[in-house]
Order: structure tokens, then sequence, then C-alpha cells
């Protein structure tokens, strides 16, 4: 915890000086160094693992779900039980490649079936649920740098919030850019300079910050030629604007990009082949842009979602919230294949599937393997998982 | 025990501070004009809301061509309400309510539906009954559609609205188990609506119906009661449990205290809530006048909206067209705010996730077009440092009061001052 401390009291003083957190932030950015990304997607709403990655040789899977269950025929097999939802099929090149992995059976201590506690679990990797600071956000504590994580979307998500850093959201990488009326940089330079405690300290941090970002982005993203079409989502551009401020360079090690609507209660083959046929589009472009730009090598992408459905169908032709469920993660820097068992469809817990490997240890790989990072400093603790690393 | 109430007559300052939070912020007059009352008359008479509205108002979400046009036209409306209401706080109110009992329009998809929520929301704005606005709210069409009630039949429960019911209504996690969650979906079984289904039907009025032969009638134990539960009883059994007095309390008090409130101060106006079964009047009657919120200066961080609504009083309401408007309804959401629509049933967090790079650049544009910009709205008598910071010394006073008009608003706008209320 030295580090951590170390690192406090350094911002401290920074924050302090007039002009000391872009100076304290130039020294930083040396240390973020490294070439390798990883970008984080996040499936808001629980999306169900059991009619993504399909057990499709099991009874009691089509028993327990009549009217939703992916029928045989459909499925995109990938070994002889198991196979993916037939909307992810532009994904099956990696798979083949042997650079798609489905991490089965995922879930942690004490499920918590609440939307928000569950993804705040995700988001702090801590299911005592004692922290505020997310894991990503610990990341950036640890580089000492804001700009190494950054999200996409309108939003901050819990999982790059740190105690001391703003990290930035940002929506549209082409308005990235501030602009202020003739005249007035020299006065609101000045503003910002009037010494301030409590949130308004916070927030005048949070405004140099965004100067320093939006300057560094603006630099640098004008490189990038876009390398795929990809398709017209609102998910898919912001999966661009990731490609964009990868090949740009600009030094992010972590990208957040999230995709919502996955609480299907009701109607759910609808809902959920359309949110799968959205995710599995905008994929495969940022993968092909990246092949194209010549960074596949340097990018991967992991997703999660908050919790799993229950095994049964409800009376909505949908299903309601459940425990354990599938992570997902390719790239040329993934060993492919299915990492971990599958679920015991007749050995339930309230319905629910009983996960048998910790998310933690799924972070973790990521963290030590690929991002070289030590995992935990940042987890608060041992985790292994998966050797999904290639 | 009760907040202590605050005993001296309003400074200029506590003046300012009481309008930036019950009415968004407000002129220099308007604020002077409170200077020497008393808190306890100045918050009882800010409570005195009746239901009018803004004449005038350029929207009709009855005219859009389709569900998705005639949602934004609410959001028009809403707005306009918002900025140009006689009773800003009857509006904060709502604006409240509706990021705790939370519904998204793009899911309800009706409109009558949302306009008769946020008329709920209005009317029971300072309810004097909590067990009775979350009743209305549970047989509200929108709330129905929006968290599955709608489909939660005898032998098929669907748990979307009594998990939410509990964990975001009225207790709070932690004091319920899983088992409260499913017995509290039997007891809600048959509770539906009529009318205004499908995307044709959106301009249709939807109706509640308790439809009592798909009501589960056995026996159920919920938050340790047992008996033939019905929706009712769920809904009395969860309002009036002691956690409830509490997580409500705090909502409260994170939406006119400070973002992170503190617990002292929650649980006096949770005793004052148990005292009152669930008095909301008497709980903001108190709370608004307490020595407490009038310490609490500068520790919310404004909302999109807030922001907004706030720049606008400000100026002292200056006119702005109806497109102008409507766009700045979709700046909101842009900012994280589309208004009834938040991301999830949790609803906004709000403080600090409403920062960040791009909601910073947002803030200053919206700054900049309503001040400096080829069609900012005429302003008369620039407003005055207080109105703008609730300050009358505020940091940056000498530069500030150096610059002319329509600069030092401008810039005061985009001060980390004026983001705080």
């Amino acid at each position: 915890m030295t580090n951590r401390r170390d690192f406090l009291k350094l911002s401290a003083l920074a924050v302090a000086a007039t002009s000391g957190m872009p100076g304290f932030l130039a020294r930083a950015a040396t240390q973020a160094g490294g070439t390798k990304t990883l970008v984080v997607v996040q499936l808001t709403g629980g999306n169900d693992g059991l009619n993504t990655l399909i057990p499709y040789s099991n009874g009691a899977y089509y028993a327990a779900r009549p009217t939703i269950a992916i029928p045989k025929k459909d499925v995109l097999t990938v070994t002889p039980d198991l196979g993916m939802h037939p909307a992810l099929r532009p994904l099956m090149k990696l798979w083949d490649d042997g650079h798609l992995a489905w991490m089965e059976n995922v879930g942690y201590p004490n499920p918590n079936r609440s939307h928000f506690a569950s993804m705040a679990i995700w988001h702090t990797a801590d299911p005592s649920q004692a922290q505020a600071d997310g894991w990503i956000g610990r990341i950036a504590e640890k580089i000492g740098d804001p700009f190494c994580a950054s999200n996409l979307g309108a939003a901050t998500p819990q999982a790059l919030q740190a105690s001391e850093f703003s990290l930035p959201s940002i929506d549209s990488v082409d308005n990235f850019q501030l602009k202020l009326p003739a005249g007035m940089n020299t006065p609101f330079e000045s503003l910002l300079n009037s010494p301030r405690s409590g949130e308004a300290a916070y927030l005048t941090r949070a405004t140099r910050q965004m100067m320093k970002n939006t300057a560094r982005v603006q630099e640098n993203v004008r490189k990038y030629r876009s390398g795929a079409t990809y398709p017209d989502t609102k998910f898919a551009s912001q999966l661009r604007d990731a490609a964009r401020l990868i090949a740009a360079g600009v030094g992010q090690r972590v990208i957040y990009v999230s995709l919502g609507g996955f609480d299907t209660h009701a109607g759910q083959r609808a809902e959920q082949d359309g949110l799968l046929t959205t995710l599995a589009g905008g994929l495969s472009a940022f993968q092909a842009d990246l092949e194209t730009q010549g960074l596949a090598k340097d990018v991967i992408v992991m997703g999660f979602s908050e919790f799993g459905r229950r095994v049964a169908e409800n009376g909505s032709a949908g299903t309601d919230h459940g425990k354990g469920s599938v992570m997902f993660a390719f790239g040329q820097g993934v060993k492919g294949g299915v990492h971990g068992s599958s679920p015991d469809l007749e050995d339930l817990s309230e319905g629910d599937i009983k996960y048998r490997q910790d998310f933690r240890g799924v972070y973790a790989e990521a963290l030590t393997r690929w991002l070289n990072l030590d995992a935990r400093g940042i987890l608060g603790g041992t985790f292994t998982g998966p050797r999904w690393i290639a | 025990m009760p907040l202590t109430p605050l005993s001296r007559p309003l400074t200029a300052e506590d003046a300012a501070h009481f309008l930036r939070r019950t009415a968004f912020g407000a002129t220099d007059e308007q604020i002077r004009a409170l200077v020497g009352k008393k808190a306890q008359d100045v918050a009882r008479a800010a409570l005195a809301f009746d239901q009018s509205v803004a004449p005038g108002n350029p929207f009709d979400p009855l005219q859009g061509a389709t569900p998705g046009a005639a949602l934004q036209l609410g959001r028009g409306a809403w707005l306009y309400e918002l900025a140009y209401g006689p009773h800003p706080l009857r509006e904060k109110l709502a604006l409240t309510w509706s990021n705790h009992f939370v519904i998204a329009t793009d899911k309800v998809r009706n409109v009558p539906a949302v306009a008769d929520y946020l008329n709920l929301l209005r009317r029971h704005a300072a309810t004097r009954s909590f067990e009775r606005f979350t009743l209305e709210v549970a047989q509200s069409p929108a709330m129905l559609r929006y968290l599955d009630n709608d489909q939660n039949r005898k032998g098929k429960p669907n748990e979307n609205f009594s998990r939410e019911l509990l964990e975001l209504f009225t207790t709070g996690i932690g004091a319920y188990t899983e088992n409260d969650v499913r017995e509290g979906a039997r007891a809600l079984t048959g509770w539906t609506f009529q009318g205004g289904r499908g995307n044709r039907q959106y301009l249709e009025q939807p109706r509640f119906v308790n439809q009592t032969q798909q009501h589960d009638t056995g026996r159920k134990t919920y938050l340790g009661q047992s008996g033939a539960l019905k929706g009712e009883d769920i809904v009395r059994i969860a309002t009036s449990h002691p956690a409830t007095a509490t997580f409500v309390s705090r909502k409260l008090h994170r939406a006119f205290l400070a973002d992170t409130p503190d617990d002292a101060a929650v649980k006096g106006s949770a005793d004052t809530w148990t005292r009152t079964k669930g008095d909301v009047m008497a709980v903001l009657t108190e709370l608004l006048a307490s020595e407490a919120f009038y310490a609490s200066r500068s520790r919310i961080i404004r909302s999109p909206v807030e922001f907004l609504v706030g720049g606008i009083r400000t100026l002292g309401q200056p006119k702005i067209d109806a497109r102008s408007l409507l766009n700045l309804a979709g700046t909101a959401g842009r900012m994280g705010q589309v208004l009834l629509e938040p991301d999830t049933v949790k609803g906004w967090d709000g403080g600090r996730e409403w920062i960040n790079d791009t909601t910073l650049l947002l803030r200053m544009q919206v700054a900049a077009a309503l001040t400096m910009g080829s069609k900012a709205p005429n302003l008369d008598t620039p407003p005055s440092l207080l109105a703008l910071t609730g300050q009358e010394r505020p940091a940056g006073a000498v530069l500030l009061s150096s610059l002319r008009g329509r600069q030092r608003t401008y810039l005061s706008l985009i001060s980390p001052e004026f983001q705080l209320a």
C-alpha cells in the first residue's frame, strides 16, 4: 500500500500548486508505457449466458425453456455440447482461427441478484461491496495517469471511478475538443487559478484534466483512417472511436464500452437476438479494423455481464435475474476455446446455476499476462483463473 | 431527534442558497425578497404550491407524429415547465421522484401513460402519505409496463416490480430476503392495465385493472407478515417498514442537502418520517428550514437539467424559442440526463458522476450559447455574482467584476461555483 500512499501525497502536492496538475500528469504519462490495450465490453442488464453459449446437447436446457430455448438446428456448434447463439455468426471466424475464448460458469461468492449491487461487484472487483473505487480506476492510479483508461459513452461507470482521478468519458471523439469564445482563454485560466476547496476544487481539477485530455486526443486522432465498415449502431460507433484512439497512440491501456438492454424479463428471444446481433456486428467490424491497421496483435477484448438469468423461463417468455454466466474474450493475444466446465443444469441454487470460476481470476489473467500489472495490488487478493491469454 | 431549525433571519447568501436548491436558481431581486425572513416561513411558502402550470407551453406531445417524437415533445414540455413554471420546488420534487420511482419512456412508449405518471409525481410532490403515493405509482400503467407487473400472473410470477419495490423504492438492500421478493410478486399478481399497448396505440389512454382471476389468493409471508396478502398489503408493509424511513429520507437529503448525505441528519429526518407515518410534507418542511440545510452550501453538483434550468432562471427567464428549448432537452440527454429516461431503474447516481470531459465540454457550450452566441437571449440586467455563484465574494470575484456583462455571465456559468448548488 505504500505506493498508493505515495501517490496520494504526490497528487495532493500537485493539486496545491497552481500549475501543478499538468506537470504532474506529464511526469506520470511517461510511466504509463506499454503497448497492449484491453477493451472491456459491458453487457448491461444481465445477459442470459445459457442462450449465448448454448448447451445444445443437454435435455435439461430444453426442458427448462420450452418457449425461448435456441433450437439445436440454429446453434453455431463449437464443441460436441456447446454452440453459439446464431446472432454471433460474425464472430465464428475468430473462433475458427483459435482467437475467441468463452469462460464458462463465471460468478462470485454469495451472488447478488440486484442489477446494481451485482454490477458494483464486477466494477469494484469486491463482492463485499466495501470499496467505492473501480478496478480500472485502480489501474489508472497504479499507472499514475488518468488518461490511461477511458470510457466511451456519456457517463463514467463505477469501474473507472478513482479516488483522486476523474477518468475521461468520451461520448464522441469528433466533439472532444474545447473551443472558448475569442478572448476568453486567459480570463478562464485566471478563474481556474483561484483557490478552492471541497467539490469546487474537484471541479477545477476535472476541468483542467479535460482541457489537457482534449488537446491530447485532437493532436493525435487525425492520423486515423478507418479500415473497416462499421454497422450503423451507437455501439459500433463507439468501437470505431475506440479503434481511432488506439490507432492514434494516445496512450490508453484500457478502453471501456457498454451495450445496454439485456434485462429480458419478457419476450426475451426478440430482444436478446437483436442485442447479440448488435454486439457481434460491432465487435467483428472492430476486429477487422484493427487487422487492417496492423494493430490486432496489441488489442484484446473482454466481455461480461453482471449476472446471467434464471435457468427456467418465466411466464412471460422471458427470464428473471440469475447468478453466474459466461464471459468472452477475443483477439490475437487470446487463447481460443471453452475455458472451464459448463454448469450442471440439474444441480441448481435457487433455480440458478452454481458458479465455478471467480471473475476476479479472469480479470487477474488480463492484468498480469496482458497489461503486465500486479493483479494482487489491484484486486486486493490472489485469484487464479483460466489461462485465456495466449 | 428532529432537525434543529435555523434560528437566524435569512442573510442574502442564505436566501441565494435556498433558491439554488429549491428553485434551481433565481434572480438578484428574487433573492433579496427573502432576506431577513424566517427560515420556517420561507420553507412553508415554497411548499405551498398548487397544480397550476406555466401558460403558453409550446409543446403538446399529442401532436407527435410517432411515439418517439411524442415522447420528445413531452420532454420539451417538461423542460418548459421546469424553466418557466410558477412552482419550481414542485418541479424539483417531481424531478427527484422521477429519479426514485423510475420509469423509462422508451419502454412505456405511451403518451397518456407518461403524462399521467408525471402528473402523479407533481400531485404527490410533497405528499402527506408516502404509502398512498407508492400505491398510485404501483398502479400506474407507466410503472406496470416499465417493470413488467402487467405480465405478473398467478402461477407465472414476474418478479421485476416486486424486487425493485423493495430494493429501490422502499426499504433498500439489506432489509429483505429473496423470499420476500418472490412472495411480493405473488401478492402483486393480477395488477395490470388495459389499452394503449403497442406502437400504434401510443396515444390511447391505458387504464389500471385488477384482474382478480389472475391473482394468487394463497397465503404469503412478506417482511415477516403472513396472510392472504394482496398488492395493497405489500405496498403498505413495504412503505411502513422502518428501513423505508431512512432509505427515502436519505434520497431527500441527496436531493436537497449533499451528494454525500450526513448520517446523523438523515436520521433526524427518518425520525420525523416514522413519527408522522411517512408524511413527506412534514419531513420537507422541517428539512428546508433546518440548520443542516443552511450549513450544506456547495455540496451538490448540479445535474444537467439543474444546470440548464438554473441558467435560464438565473438569467431572469429570458424567452427561448421552442426549437432551441427542444435542443436543450436533447443536450441534457447528451450530458447524461434524458428526462424520464435514466439508463437503469436505479436512476441517476449523480454527484461526481455527472462530471467528465464530455459533459464539462457540453456545459461550456451551453453556457456560451446562452450568453455569447449570435442567438443568445437579450440580457437587460446581467445577473449579479450572488445570483450566479450563491456567494457575495466568490473565488475569482475580482476578475469577474472587471469583466463586462456577457463575458462575466459566461465565465460565471462555466465556473466551478455555478456547477454547484
